[in-house]
C-alpha cells in the first residue's frame, strides 16, 4: 500500500511517497524535489511551482505567494493585514474572509486562499502519482504547531478538494522526528530532542520528549519574523548597494529589478551553502545595465551575522522555559531549507557541544518524509483512531527510583520507571547484588523533577544462597493507569520471590 | 549493586505513589498507533466475543438437518428431469431455497450412498440401462442445485411458490392477515437483503412509507431461464443457436414483465386496501383543512382589523369635518349677527339723520328746497358709511342749525362728487368696451373674407400646421401672396378668422362646403375651353391618370421611391411608378410636380417672414 506525505510550507511544498517500506521524496515535473508554493494566474491557466515563481517578475499582481499565511484566517486578522501589505496581489474582503483579486485578461475573479492551496495540492498529487504510476489519495499532511483549528480545517478542506483522503494531520516537529526514526525502534527509554526548523519565513524551535515511544511537546517557540527570506533580503540589500556603487543606479525604486535581484540572490544563497563563493549575474537589471558580482561565504556570513544571532537566541530561552539544560537534550534535528547554512549549523553545534546534530537528510525534505512514514503506518487501517490532532494519555507523574550502591560504595539512584512514561507500563530490570550476601533490600523511591526523592517502600528478599558470582534478581515494575505501582522481584538462582503493590494517591 | 537487607527488616509500604497525570502526546509513530489500538481493543472486547459466538452457533445448525426421502424417487423418469423437484429428489423439500450449499452437498452425499447403481447392484437390485436409471435424476438435481446460477434459475420457478395475489375484496376485510404472508413470501425475490415488513396497524408514517417505497421500487432477481423451451445446447449450428437464444430471451422478457406486473398489482392492491394509508390520507386531509381554516380565519381576522381601522379613520375624519362645519356655522352666525347689528345701527343712524334733518326742517325754508334736501338726505342715508353717518349725526346733534346745515351740505356735495365720478368711470368703461368691439370687428375681420380667401386660409392653415415657426405670420403672408382679393391681412386677422371658422356651427360649415363645391363645378365647366391653351405637360393631367386623391401610404411610398432613385437613375419615373401600386408614371410625375410647387410656396412664405423678422 502506498501513501503520501505532504509538507505544505509558506514558501515551498514537498511531497514524499511511502512505498515498499520506505519513504522517499519525489521530484516534480521540473526535476526539483521541492516545489515553490507559488501559484500564478494567467489568462487561460494557473501555473504552480517554479514557473509561477519565475513568472512573478512579469505577473506580480496575479501571482499568489505565501498563501499559508492567510489560509483559514479572517480578514481582520492582523496577520492577514500584514500579508496584505506585503504581497503584490490585491486582497479584498468578502464575508469577513480574505480573497485574492485576480485579473485574468478582461474579467476579475475572486480566489479564496483555499482554492490557491488546492492548486498546490493538486500539483503535489500529480507529482506523486506520476512517480507512482497509480492513483494514490491517502495522505498525511503536516501543520505547524501554532496552527489554529480553523487553519487546520482550511488546510484539510483544500487537500480534500484536491482529491486527497487526509489520514491525519501531524505537527511538523513530530514528522521530523519520525524521519530520523527517533524513538521508533524500542518503546522503552526516555529522551529529549530539540527540533530546529528554519523555513522560508519562520523559525520554529521545539523541545520534545520521547517516552515509551510516545512523543510529547514540552515547549515550542515560533518567530514569523525570521527565515530564509530574511537572509535573501540582506543579500539583496548588499547586491543593490554594490550595483549602485559600480553603476550609480538605484534599483530600489524598480520593483521588477528587485524581484530579479531577489531570485538571483536566492541562487547565490543556495550556492553559498556548499561553495566558498558564488557568482551573481543578472542580465539587464536596470535600464539595460547588466550586473555581475561575486559574493564570498564570509561576506554573506558577515551580512547576516545579526540575523544568525537572532535565529539562535530562541534556543536558550526555550530550554530554560522547559526547565532543561543543554546537556539534557539528546538529539538535535535540523530541518527547513535554511538549516543548510553552514554557519548556522556551527552555531547550533556550539550550543550543544556533546550532542549529535542530525542533518544527514536534506532538511527541506525531512518533514515530508516524516509525514510519508506516518502515512505508511496509517494506510489500510480501519480505525484511524482519534480525529483530534493531540491525544491525552495517562503518564506517570514521578520517576520511580531504586536506591543502590555505585562502584565506590556511595548510595545512588537507578531509574526504574522514568516520569512521563505512558501507562499502563511494565518494565523489566535485572538487578545484581553481591554474591556473598544472602539477603537484599530494594528501597523504592519516587522523585518529582528536581526535588529530593521520597521513599515509597522497601522490599526484603532473604534466604539466598551465597555464591561466588553475582546474584541476579529479576525485577518487574508495573504501573497501572491510575498510577498504582506493582513491584515483584525474584532471584534467578532459586526462584525466591517477593512482591508488593503500592496504591496510588487519589 | 543492591543494598543488603538488615536484620529485622520487613517488606513494607511507606506511602502511596503519586497518581498518574494526563498529558497531550503527538499522534505519530508506531508506538502511538499500538497504544491507541490497545486502548480501543480494551473497549470493544465484548463485541468481538459476541460475534464469535454467533458464528459458532451457525456452524452447529448446519449439521442438524433431516432428510426426507422422496416417496416417488424410484419411479422418476430421467428424461423428464426438467419437471422434477430437485429439492425433493435430494430429500430437502422442507428447506428448499433456504438450504445452504453445505446442506445440499451433505444431502447429496447421503442420497448417493444409498441410491448409487453400484450399491443397489450389490444389494441385488435390477438396474436400468445407462441413462435410464433414476440415479440420473439425482445427478441432475445436484448439478442444478450446486451451481448458484442454475439453482437461482430453478428457485425462480419453484413449483411450490404461490404466485397468487390477493384480491381487493379479501384484502379489505383482514388486511394484515391476508397481505402479511404474501409480502413475506415475495420478499425472497428481493435483491436487497433487508426487506421492510408490512408492520402493524400502528406503524408510523415513515415505516409505511418506506415499506411502499421499497415495494414500488422492488428489485427482483427472479428470472425465467429455467423455463426456456428451446435448449441452446441442442442447436446444430451457430445460426440456430442464435435463433434459439433470441426466442428464449423474448420469452424470458415476457415472463419477467408478467412477474413485475404481478408484484406491481400486489403492491397496488395492498396500497389501495391498506387501512393505514387511508388513515394517513384522512389525517393529511384533516390537517390541510385545519390549516386552510386557520389561514382563512387569519385572513378574516386581518380583514376585520383592517375594516375596523378604516372605520376608525373615517370616524376621525367625520368628527373633524363636523367640528369644522360647526365652527363655520358659528362663524357665519356670528357674522350674521354682526351684520344685523350693523344693519340696525345703520337703520338707527339713518333714522336719526332723517329725524334730525326733519327736526331742522331740512334746513330749508320752502317746500321745494326741503323736498330737494330730503332727496339729498335720502341719498346721504344710502351712500354714507356707518362711521361718517355717526359723525354726521354727532355734528348734527351737537351743532346749531347752521353748522348742521353746512355739514350736511358738505356731505351731500361729497356724495354727489362721488356719484359723478362713478358715473363717469362707468361711461368711460362703456365707451372702452364699445371701441374694443369696434376694433375687433372692424380691423379687416368680419367682412372682406370672401369664399376664396376662406378656402385659401383653410389651405394655408393645413399647409402650415401647428408648430411651424411664426405660424400665423407665415399664414398671413401666404394669404397676401396668393389672395385674389388684394386685401392685406395681418397675423391677428388671420388668427381671428381661423378661430371663427373653427367655432362655426355645422350649418355654416355645410354652407361653406356647398359654396366651395359650386365654385369647383363652375371652374371645371370653365376648364374645357382652356384645354387648347394648356401646356403639353398639363395636357395628360386630367382624363387618363388616376384622379383619386393620394393617400398617405401612397405618398409615403412615393417619397421613399424618390429617395431611392435619385435624379441620375435611368428610367427613373418608370421605377418610381413601379414602387407605388395603383399609380401610373404620369400620376407620379404630376404628384411630384404638385409637391414641388407646394414646397416652393412654403419656402417662399417662410423666407419672407424671416426676412421681415430680420428687419
Amino acid at each position: 500500500m502506498a501513501a503520501i506525505g505532504i509538507h505544505f510550507g509558506h514558501t515551498c511544498a514537498c511531497v514524499a511517497i511511502f512505498k515498499d517500506g520506505r519513504a522517499d521524496v519525489v521530484a516534480n515535473d521540473a526535476g526539483d524535489r521541492v516545489t515553490p508554493a507559488v501559484v500564478g494566474y494567467r489568462d487561460s491557466e494557473q501555473i504552480v511551482g517554479i514557473a509561477a515563481k519565475q513568472g512573478q517578475v512579469r505577473n506580480a499582481a496575479n501571482t499568489v505567494v505565501k498563501v499559508k499565511q492567510v489560509l483559514g484566517r479572517r480578514f481582520d486578522d492582523p496577520v492577514t493585514q500584514t500579508h496584505r501589505t506585503e504581497t503584490k496581489c490585491p486582497i479584498i474582503q468578502k464575508e469577513d474572509k480574505p480573497y485574492y483579486e485576480i485579473t485574468c485578461g478582461e474579467q476579475t475573479q475572486h480566489v479564496a486562499p483555499e482554492d490557491v492551496a488546492k492548486q498546490i495540492f493538486n500539483k503535489m498529487k500529480e507529482t506523486a502519482q506520476s512517480a507512482l504510476g497509480s492513483d494514490v489519495t491517502d495522505t498525511v499532511i503536516t501543520v505547524p504547531f501554532e496552527f489554529a483549528h480553523s487553519q487546520k480545517c482550511a488546510l484539510r478542506e483544500a487537500a480534500e478538494a484536491a482529491g486527497f483522503n487526509v489520514l491525519r494531520m501531524i505537527h511538523e516537529p513530530s514528522a521530523a522526528l519520525l524521519a530520523y526514526n527517533i524513538g521508533q525502534d524500542s518503546s522503552s527509554g526516555k529522551s529529549h530532542v530539540l527540533v530546529y526548523k528554519l523555513g522560508g519565513t519562520s523559525l520554529n524551535v521545539t523541545v520534545l520528549q520521547i517516552n515509551g515511544g510516545l512523543i510529547r511537546v514540552l515547549s515550542t517557540y515560533t518567530d514569523h519574523g525570521i527565515g530564509g527570506e530574511s537572509f535573501t533580503q540582506a543579500l539583496v540589500q548588499h547586491l543593490a548597494s554594490e550595483f549602485k556603487r559600480s553603476f550609480k543606479h538605484d534599483v530600489s525604486g524598480n520593483p521588477r529589478a528587485l524581484l530579479k535581484l531577489m531570485n538571483s540572490a536566492d541562487m547565490v544563497k543556495h550556492s553559498l551553502s556548499s561553495l566558498g563563493s558564488a557568482n551573481c549575474f543578472v542580465d539587464s537589471l536596470h535600464e539595460g545595465v547588466d550586473f555581475e558580482c561575486t559574493v564570498s561565504r564570509a561576506r554573506f556570513e558577515l551580512l547576516c551575522s545579526s540575523l544568525f544571532n537572532k535565529s539562535i537566541q530562541p534556543i536558550r530561552s526555550l530550554l530554560s522555559e522547559a526547565g532543561l539544560s543543554a546537556s539534557d537534550i539528546n538529539k538535535v534535528v535540523l530541518c527547513g531549507g535554511s538549516a543548510r547554512i553552514p554557519r548556522l549549523q556551527h552555531l547550533i553545534q556550539d550550543l550543544f557541544p556533546d550532542v549529535e546534530l542530525l542533518n544527514s537528510f536534506p532538511p527541506d525534505e525531512l518533514i515530508a518524509v516524516g509525514a510519508a512514514i506516518e502515512a505508511g503506518l496509517l494506510v489500510g487501517r480501519d480505525h484511524l483512531g482519534p480525529e483530534d490532532e493531540s491525544v491525552e494519555v495517562d503518564v506517570s507523574a514521578a520517576d520511580i527510583l531504586l536506591k543502590e550502591l555505585d562502584e565506590s560504595g556511595a548510595e545512588a539512584f537507578t531509574v526504574l520507571l522514568p516520569s512521563g512514561t505512558p501507562l499502563p507500563a511494565r518494565r523489566h530490570h535485572v538487578l545484581s547484588g553481591e554474591g556473598k550476601l544472602s539477603s537484599f533490600c530494594l528501597e523504592i523511591y519516587q522523585r518529582f523533577m528536581e526535588e529530593q526523592p521520597e521513599q515509597l517502600s522497601k522490599i526484603i528478599l532473604r534466604d539466598l544462597q551465597p555464591k561466588e558470582e553475582k546474584h541476579n534478581i529479576d525485577a518487574v515494575v508495573t504501573m497501572k493507569r491510575d498510577g498504582s505501582l506493582h513491584v515483584s522481584c525474584a532471584a534467578q538462582s532459586n526462584g525466591k520471590s517477593e512482591a508488593i503493590t503500592i496504591t496510588a494517591a487519589s | 549493586m543492591l543494598l543488603e537487607a538488615k536484620n529485622g527488616e520487613e517488606t513494607v509500604v511507606y506511602k502511596a505513589a503519586a497518581a498518574s497525570v494526563q498529558v497531550l502526546v503527538e499522534p505519530v509513530g508506531r508506538w502511538f498507533e499500538a497504544y491507541i489500538r490497545r486502548r480501543n481493543r480494551n473497549l470493544s472486547a465484548s463485541f468481538q466475543e459476541l460475534e464469535e459466538e454467533e458464528e459458532s452457533s451457525e456452524d452447529e445448525e448446519d449439521e442438524e438437518f433431516q432428510l426426507e426421502e422422496h416417496p416417488m424417487l424410484r419411479t422418476l423418469d430421467p428424461k423428464d428431469w426438467k419437471n422434477q423437484d430437485h429439492y425433493a429428489v435430494l430429500g430437502l423439500p422442507h428447506l428448499r431455497y433456504k438450504a445452504t450449499q453445505r446442506q445440499i452437498k451433505a444431502a447429496h452425499k447421503v442420497i448417493v450412498l444409498k441410491h448409487h447403481p453400484d450399491k443397489r447392484k450389490a444389494a441385488g437390485e435390477q438396474i436400468a440401462e445407462g441413462d435410464n436409471d433414476y440415479f440420473t435424476c439425482i445427478t441432475k438435481a445436484i448439478e442444478i442445485l450446486s451451481d448458484p446460477v442454475k439453482r437461482r434459475a430453478f428457485d425462480s420457478v419453484d413449483p411450490t411458490f404461490d404466485n397468487t395475489v390477493p384480491s381487493k375484496g379479501e384484502g379489505k376485510e383482514k388486511f394484515f392477515e391476508v397481505f402479511s404472508p404474501v409480502f413475506e413470501r415475495n420478499a425472497r425475490w428481493s435483491s436487497k437483503k433487508t426487506v421492510p415488513s408490512l408492520g402493524t396497524p400502528d406503524s408510523s408514517f415513515e415505516e409505511v412509507d418506506s415499506f411502499y417505497t421499497f415495494w414500488y421500487n422492488f428489485d427482483s432477481w427472479r428470472e425465467f431461464s429455467y423455463l426456456d423451451e428451446e435448449e441452446k445446447e441442442k442447436a446444430e449450428c451457430r445460426d440456430e443457436r442464435r435463433w434459439i437464444e433470441k426466442q428464449n430471451r423474448a420469452s424470458r422478457a415476457q415472463r419477467k414483465k408478467e412477474e413485475m406486473n404481478r408484484i406491481r398489482t400486489l403492491v397496488d392492491t395492498a396500497y389501495s386496501c391498506d387501512p393505514r394509508i387511508k388513515k394517513f390520507k384522512e389525517e393529511e386531509k384533516a390537517r390541510k383543512e385545519s390549516e386552510k381554516k386557520a389561514k382563512a380565519e387569519a385572513k378574516k381576522r386581518e380583514q376585520e382589523e383592517k375594516e375596523k381601522a378604516r372605520q376608525a379613520e373615517l370616524e376621525v375624519v367625520r368628527l373633524a369635518k363636523e367640528k369644522e362645519e360647526e365652527e363655520a356655522r358659528q362663524a357665519a352666525q356670528q357674522a350674521k349677527k354682526e351684520k344685523e347689528i350693523q344693519k340696525k345701527a345703520f337703520k338707527k343712524e339713518r333714522q336719526k339723520l332723517r329725524s334730525t334733518c326733519k327736526n331742522w326742517n331740512y334746513f330749508a325754508d320752502n317746500e321745494v328746497d326741503s323736498v330737494k334736501m330730503m332727496e339729498e338726505v335720502e341719498k346721504l342715508c344710502d351712500r354714507l358709511e356707518l362711521t361718517s353717518l355717526q359723525s354726521l349725526n354727532e355734528i348734527l346733534a351737537s351743532g346749531s342749525k347752521e353748522e348742521s346745515k353746512a355739514a350736511v351740505e358738505k356731505q351731500v356735495e361729497e356724495v354727489n362728487i362721488q356719484l359723478q365720478k362713478e358715473k363717469e368711470s362707468e361711461a368711460q368703461a362703456r365707451q372702452a368696451a364699445r371701441s374694443a368691439e369696434q376694433a375687433s370687428g372692424g380691423g379687416g375681420g368680419g367682412k372682406g373674407w370672401n369664399e376664396e380667401d376662406l378656402q385659401l386660409l383653410i389651405k394655408a392653415v393645413n399647409l402650415f400646421p401647428a408648430g411651424t415657426n411664426a405660424r400665423w405670420e407665415v399664414i398671413a403672408n401666404y394669404m397676401n401672396l396668393h389672395s385674389t382679393s388684394g386685401m392685406k391681412r395681418t397675423a391677428k386677422d388671420v388668427i381671428n378668422k381661423a378661430k371663427n371658422l373653427q367655432k362655426l356651427d355645422p350649418l355654416q360649415k355645410d354652407e361653406i362646403n356647398r359654396k366651395a363645391f359650386e365654385k369647383f363645378k363652375k371652374e371645371h365647366t370653365s376648364v374645357p375651353p382652356s384645354i387648347d391653351k394648356a401646356t403639353p405637360s398639363e395636357r395628360f393631367d386630367g382624363s387618363e391618370g388616376n384622379a383619386a386623391p393620394w393617400t398617405t401610404e401612397e405618398q409615403k411610398l412615393l417619397e421613399q421611391a424618390l429617395k431611392t432613385y435619385p435624379v441620375s437613375t435611368p428610367e427613373r419615373w418608370e421605377k418610381i411608378a413601379a414602387t407605388v401600386p395603383g399609380r401610373s408614371k404620369k400620376d407620379c410625375m404630376k404628384r411630384y410636380k404638385e409637391l414641388v410647387e407646394m414646397v416652393k410656396a412654403k419656402k417662399a412664405a417662410l423666407e419672407q417672414v424671416e426676412a421681415k423678422n430680420k428687419k
